[in-house]
């Protein structure tokens, strides 16, 4: 097809616009299009992908315009769900979780996918395995306290140390992992106050502790 | 002080150069359109302070440009040296630019993301450049956390970013290829494969220059190796298609050829005016009677560091006055002759 502006190059962006209620499309070339002024998908254009698509089209503006729709926003950054499909474009970190169960069907038409393959940072690897030592340790705190409860004792907030002694260093993994914790909290202070050295600091010795314990 | 771009033209490929760019974002804050004036300024000031020993990580010598202090025929020269794009160039609230003396590295702090690692070389060198992206990459994420979903990859301002944030690019000179009747099947073809091929200046015939990139479109749900791989394919695929093409039109046609060359030189290096259009034909049909080595220079002369010095943004760069058409026209011819060397 034809773009409908000059007519003499071949139209490769499908835009969609409601007037009243009322849908047209309209076909124009990459070159036109990005002469119109598109207002907030100027920005498509002009970034590095590629312009087989116009995005707005795949996130359904027809679907959400003019119908009456609960509307959901992104506590976060305050970005609305109709902001989203207009400008093609999230606020935050936070509008992938609160939007996920509206654009999922619509990332895997976008990007013919819908999960991760590739890269992970190490910081987030670290988390997660982490998160998964933790609720071990956890449940065992939790198991020995029960027994602790059973067993008709008092003040049981003293006696977690005797727990799982971690080899060599004398200090029980919970103490360690409190001290991981503590050291976490204050690399992160230490790159918010933008001191990089003491920052790297704390990360070797989270790095040494975490090797202490096996993690 | 040699730029990546000096490189000179060589006999034989039709790849002109690669680049590798990654999209990042910090956990924690919000993406640079939600974002105050003072939010930026204290991102930029935050990003910038965390980078400010990138030197000792590759030996390169950085420079950092306040995007916000820059003049508009400043930004308009590194768009056309493909350092920013358009709608960085356009921003008005704070943005940052960490940038190699050779032009090759460029870190773009509080642009569209958080952060934009961009990496670039002659030739075809998509995993070396890879390689150096990533380190970098290593490198800011050691001092600053990135906001990442193990199901959504990297999160990215645009859907189209997300995943790997990885966008591998090539461009290649295809003036016999593009001037054939397939080559929009082509294109199409490739695009069924997921890579993009679109004119560097522009659409079909009027892409003057006959300069074409190859980028990934997808970046979710493929990863990095597969994406360098794809355009690395894609590109080679294009480019020996290129040169079997011009091979033939050697055999039939080598004194047309050979003419078009030649004449296209003589216009150059004596022209007194040059339109920008008719600059990127001849600097153009050059490219090719360099490829199929048909005009050899008696000094390295890179063909595609002039295509970029011709563009208006760059001619003007360092002048006290924007010029009119006519003016340009003239700057433009007297900087071509000044660049191309005598022949051999
Ligand atoms: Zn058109
Ligand atoms: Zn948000």
């Amino acid at each position: 097809m034809l773009c409908e502006r000059c007519k003499i190059r071949e139209a490769n962006i499908q835009y969609t616009e409601i007037v009243n209620g009322v849908k047209t499309e309209h076909h124009f070339c990459a070159q036109c299009a990005k002469e119109l002024d598109f207002g907030p998908y100027s920005a498509i254009f002009d970034s590095d992908f590629p312009l087989g698509k116009l995005l707005s089209g795949l996130l359904g503006v027809g679907e959400t315009a003019g119908e009456e729709q609960v509307q959901v926003v992104c506590p976060t950054c305050g970005l609305s769900y109709e902001e989203f499909v207009k400008n093609s474009r999230f606020g935050c970190p936070d509008c992938y979780g609160v939007f996920d169960l509206l654009i999922s069907d619509k990332i895997k038409q976008l990007q013919g996918n819908d999960s991760h393959k590739g890269k992970q940072p190490e910081d987030w690897k670290r988390k997660q395995k982490e998160m998964a030592a933790g609720s071990v340790f956890g449940s065992q705190k939790e198991a020995q306290a029960d027994s602790q409860a059973k067993a008709g004792e008092t003040g049981a907030e003293g006696n977690l140390e005797s727990e799982t002694v971690s080899a060599g260093s004398g200090r029980s993994i919970p103490e360690i992992e409190e001290e991981i914790r503590v050291l976490d909290a204050r690399r992160q202070e230490a790159i918010r106050r933008e001191e990089y050295e003491t920052a790297a600091q704390c990360r070797d010795r989270i790095k040494e502790l975490r090797e202490e314990i096996g993690l | 002080m040699t730029r990546w771009f000096d490189e000179a033209s060589e006999k034989g490929s039709a790849v002109v150069s690669s680049r590798v760019r990654l999209v990042r974002n910090l956990d924690g804050y919000v993406f640079p359109s939600r974002m105050t004036s003072g939010e930026s300024a204290e991102m930029v000031r935050r990003l910038k302070g965390g980078l400010r020993e990138l030197d000792s990580l590759d030996g390169k010598s950085y420079e950092y440009l306040d995007l916000t202090e820059l003049g508009s025929l400043e930004k308009k020269a590194l768009t056309e040296r493909r350092v920013i794009n358009t709608t960085i160039a356009a921003k008005k609230e704070p943005s940052g630019l960490i940038f190699s003396e050779a032009e090759d590295t460029g870190i773009l702090l509080n642009g569209s993301d958080h952060v934009r690692i961009q990496v670039m070389a002659s030739g075809l060198k998509l995993p070396e450049l890879w390689k150096q992206a990533n380190k970098i990459d290593d490198y800011i994420g050691e001092r600053f956390s990135y906001a990442f979903d193990e199901k959504y990859g990297y999160l990215t301002s645009f859907p189209t970013n997300m995943g790997t944030g990885l966008r591998a690019s090539v461009i290649l000179h295809l003036p016999a290829l593009s001037l054939g009747k397939k080559f929009n099947g082509m294109v199409t073809e490739m695009s069924r494969f997921g890579a993009a091929v679109k004119g560097v200046y522009g659409e079909g015939s009027e892409n003057y220059g006959a300069l074409y990139q190859v980028s990934n479109q997808k970046t979710l749900g493929i990863s990095e190796k597969e994406i360098l791989e794809l355009v690395t394919k894609v590109a080679l695929q294009l480019a020996s298609q290129e040169e079997q093409v011009r091979r033939m039109a050697m055999e039939k046609h080598s004194l047309e050829c050979a003419d078009e060359a030649y004449k296209s030189y003589g216009v150059l290096k004596y022209a007194r005016r040059l339109s920008q259009k008719d600059a990127m034909i001849f600097l153009s049909q050059m490219m090719s009677g360099v490829t199929d080595g048909i005009l050899q220079f008696k000094e390295p002369c890179s063909l595609y560091r002039i295509m970029l010095g011709i563009q208006p943004g760059n001619l003007q760069l360092g002048a006290d006055r924007p010029f009119d058409k006519e003016e340009l026209d003239a700057v433009r011819a007297a900087f071509v002759r000044e660049e191309l060397p005598e022949l051999i």
